[in-house]
């Protein structure tokens, strides 16, 4: 567990967060001390600065004597009150050398060191002594006399330590915050990833009615999971289509196959140049034909569904095709006596495939002409609506009940009164299969009576 | 005739090869693509049948593979691919005609002849003719002896089809593809409904009637009382 949490993306992410975000920090926190350092040093040094120029102008630099008896008095009140902020003061002549050292005694008798160059006017210098820290400046007077004022830095020394503390602190939580946050993070992210895992095992293992478990947060993983689920769903729904044409099939299939061995069974014996003998032959013939049609009505189906049609598509003359298709029909429903009428408004073009759209016409075209008695009409119509444009078949005849129009869509099904006629009940799958992916609507209506189907195409243009 | 035969399915090829000899033809057989492409290159053939998925090497690069070696010979693709896109592409490749899988054998016959037909150098005819029935391209004009018939233009076509293929059988589908330029079965009688209207038109009043229907097959046009 700690192994695959440290490996998660959201932990190395906020670690790698936390580690930018302290270097930046530490960085700032490092500016600010530097700053407070700087600051304070500079405070120093302007007291140091002040209380020699006290001591100058109350002299002047001649009165030697007196500005030492007064340094005397002072130091001696130094020593006298531990609590004051401290200032050494002395005042000696000097040789020639160039840097000299240093020593004076502090109100507890400890001696201070150091050793200054004599290259400027004033100097300054720190006096690192972890027991006595301490700021020293030396002036250098006419007549090689020095003035030396110094104090003790202890408390500015303990502000910078105590700053410096609590930038270490600041950094340590930090670093400690963002481990566990990553930690946590990531630990929250793998145990939903988890449960999508245990999710997709079981859909692996067979069981597809399994879905992405969805919270009511609606973040980034309940959006990928509502998707995950909608595509579940759909191919369930495949799935469960594809097993009921399995279904339909074998049970569509098995009586065709078994009526045409029967009739070659039958036939093994007759003698060949019988009259009997060649009307099984041409029956068995045209079962075979009818399978394969079957076959083919299914591939079709098949291919459209799988949409890779869409690859070749063109701009359809609508128009040209119905009136080609009206043409080809007229004749048809004339033969039995049926007025057909056809007429599109100029111009129509539908992006898409002319075949399929044919075939899918032609089949709603057929079943008219199947369904519709002696005497009745036909009409095949083509407009454009506001919404884009319309085809209308509607016939006169027998019509389907509004309760099955969803139903005559699937494949195999063919309705009570549709038994008696020819057919595989795959001409509407291949209607709705082909308007389907033309992104088009297929609506039943009663024509009262009849039947009125319409197929609405959005994706038009002039 | 010399037939190419590329079609790695055993039965199917015995079938067919079986089929095409006892209408007359001489059939060469290659079950692989390699074969098949060796003997195209280096036989002269009337007519190739390719199936489009084949061991070694696919139909569609044996055609292409053919046509840059300039040999135009007329092709046949068979395929279990039945769609207007795979047609499409069959066709593109070199391919003059293509019969998508299962088929009927009346079906492949029909097309081998159309394909044959054509691969003969066709002088640019103006009147065709067959018995005492004359179709004048020109003048879009169909004539039975001196009797004029009035065709509407879609049975013009249909009619020129017939004639161009006068005395071979050709399949509804093949009518449907060629006439109406519609490239799946028919699943109704369209197409025959068509043919009673031109046979009313062209043989009612007329003998002999040249119009004959091929049980299981499709149409023939044919003159019963020439040889």
């Amino acid at each position: 567990m700690i192994r695959r949490l440290l490996n998660t993306t959201a932990f190395r992410l906020s670690l790698v967060y936390a580690l930018l975000f302290s270097i930046v920090s530490a960085v700032a926190m490092m500016s600010v001390y530097w700053v407070v350092e700087e600051n304070i040093i500079h405070q120093t040094d302007a007291q140091l600065q002040l209380q020699a120029d006290v001591l100058l102008n109350r002299y002047g630099t001649r009165n030697n004597e007196a500005l030492l008896g007064d340094i005397m008095r002072r130091n001696q009140l130094n020593t006298s009150d531990p609590d004051r902020r401290f200032y050494y003061y002395e005042l000696r002549r000097h040789g020639k050398d160039i840097s000299f050292e240093t020593e004076y005694s502090t109100h507890n008798g400890s001696q201070l060191f150091t050793t200054l160059p004599l290259n400027e006017a004033i100097n300054y210098s720190l006096l690192k002594d972890p027991k006595q820290p301490a700021r020293i400046m030396v002036r250098l007077l006419p007549d090689n006399y020095q003035l030396l004022v110094a104090t003790d830095i202890s408390a500015q020394n303990a502000l910078l330590d105590k700053v410096f503390n609590s930038i270490v602190l600041a950094i340590a939580g930090i670093v400690t915050l963002a481990v566990i946050g990553g930690g946590l993070m990531g630990y929250s992210v793998l145990r939903r990833i988890d449960r999508v895992r245990q999710t997709v095992g079981e859909i692996i293992n067979g069981d597809l009615s399994q879905r992405m478990y969805v919270t009511s947060r609606n973040d980034e993983f309940d959006r990928l999971s509502i998707v995950l689920n909608s595509m579940l769903k759909r191919i369930e729904q495949l799935m469960q289509a594809m097993r009921e044409v399995t279904d339909n099939l074998a049970h569509d299939l098995r009586n065709p196959l078994n009526r045409l061995r029967n009739r070659l069974e039958a036939n093994q014996f007759r003698d060949p140049a019988s009259t009997d003998f060649q009307q099984l032959n041409q029956d068995a013939m045209q079962d075979v034909d009818d399978l394969i049609k079957t076959f083919n009505a299914l591939l079709s189906i098949a291919q459209v569904e799988s949409g890779v049609q869409r690859d070749d598509w063109k701009d359809v003359n609508i128009t040209q095709l119905i009136n080609d298709l009206g043409e080809l029909y007229e004749v048809v429903a004339e033969e039995k006596n049926i007025s057909f009428s056809h007429h599109s408004e100029e111009q129509l073009v539908v992006h898409g495939n002319r075949q399929l759209l044919a075939q899918a016409l032609t089949n709603l075209l057929d079943n008219a002409v199947k369904y519709t008695p002696e005497n009745g009409r036909i009409e095949l119509l083509a407009e454009n609506t506001t919404e884009g444009i319309n085809i209308l078949v509607a016939d006169s005849g027998i019509g389907i009940p509004a309760d099955k129009h969803k139903q005559v869509f699937e494949r195999f099904v063919r309705l009570e009164e549709a038994r008696s006629t020819a057919g595989n009940g795959l001409g509407l799958s291949l209607v709705k299969a082909v308007t389907d992916l033309h992104g088009a609507t297929i609506t039943l209506t009663d024509n009262q009576p009849g039947l009125k189907i319409s197929i609405k195409f959005t994706n038009y243009r002039l | 005739m010399n037939i190419l035969l590329i079609e790695d399915d055993t039965a199917t090829a015995s079938f067919i090869q079986k089929g095409l000899n006892e209408q007359g033809y001489i059939v060469d057989h290659a079950a692989d693509g390699e074969d098949g492409l060796h003997l195209g290159l280096n036989n002269p053939y009337d007519v190739m049948i390719i199936d489009r998925m084949l061991p070694g090497m696919d139909g569609l690069s044996i055609i292409r593979a053919l046509r840059r070696q300039n040999i135009s010979t007329p092709v046949l693709i068979l395929s279990a691919l039945g769609e207007v896109d795979n047609r499409v592409e069959g066709l593109r490749a070199g391919g003059d005609d293509y019969l998508v899988k299962p088929y009927a054998f009346s079906e492949l016959h029909a097309r081998l002849q159309a394909l044959l037909r054509r691969a003969q150098p066709a002088q640019e005819q103006t009147v065709l003719k067959l018995a005492d029935l004359e179709m004048d391209l020109m003048k879009r004009q169909v004539k039975r002896g001196d009797t004029v018939i009035n065709l509407q233009p879609r049975e013009f076509t249909l009619l020129e089809y017939l004639l161009r293929n006068a005395g071979q059988v050709v399949t509804r589908t093949m009518l449907l593809e060629k006439v109406w330029d519609y490239h799946f079965d028919p699943q109704t009688n369209v197409i025959d409904v068509h043919i009673s209207r031109l046979r009313g038109k062209i043989d009612r009043d007329f003998d002999p009637p040249l119009l004959h229907t091929i049980r299981g097959a499709g149409y023939i046009l044919h003159d019963p009382t020439a040889a």
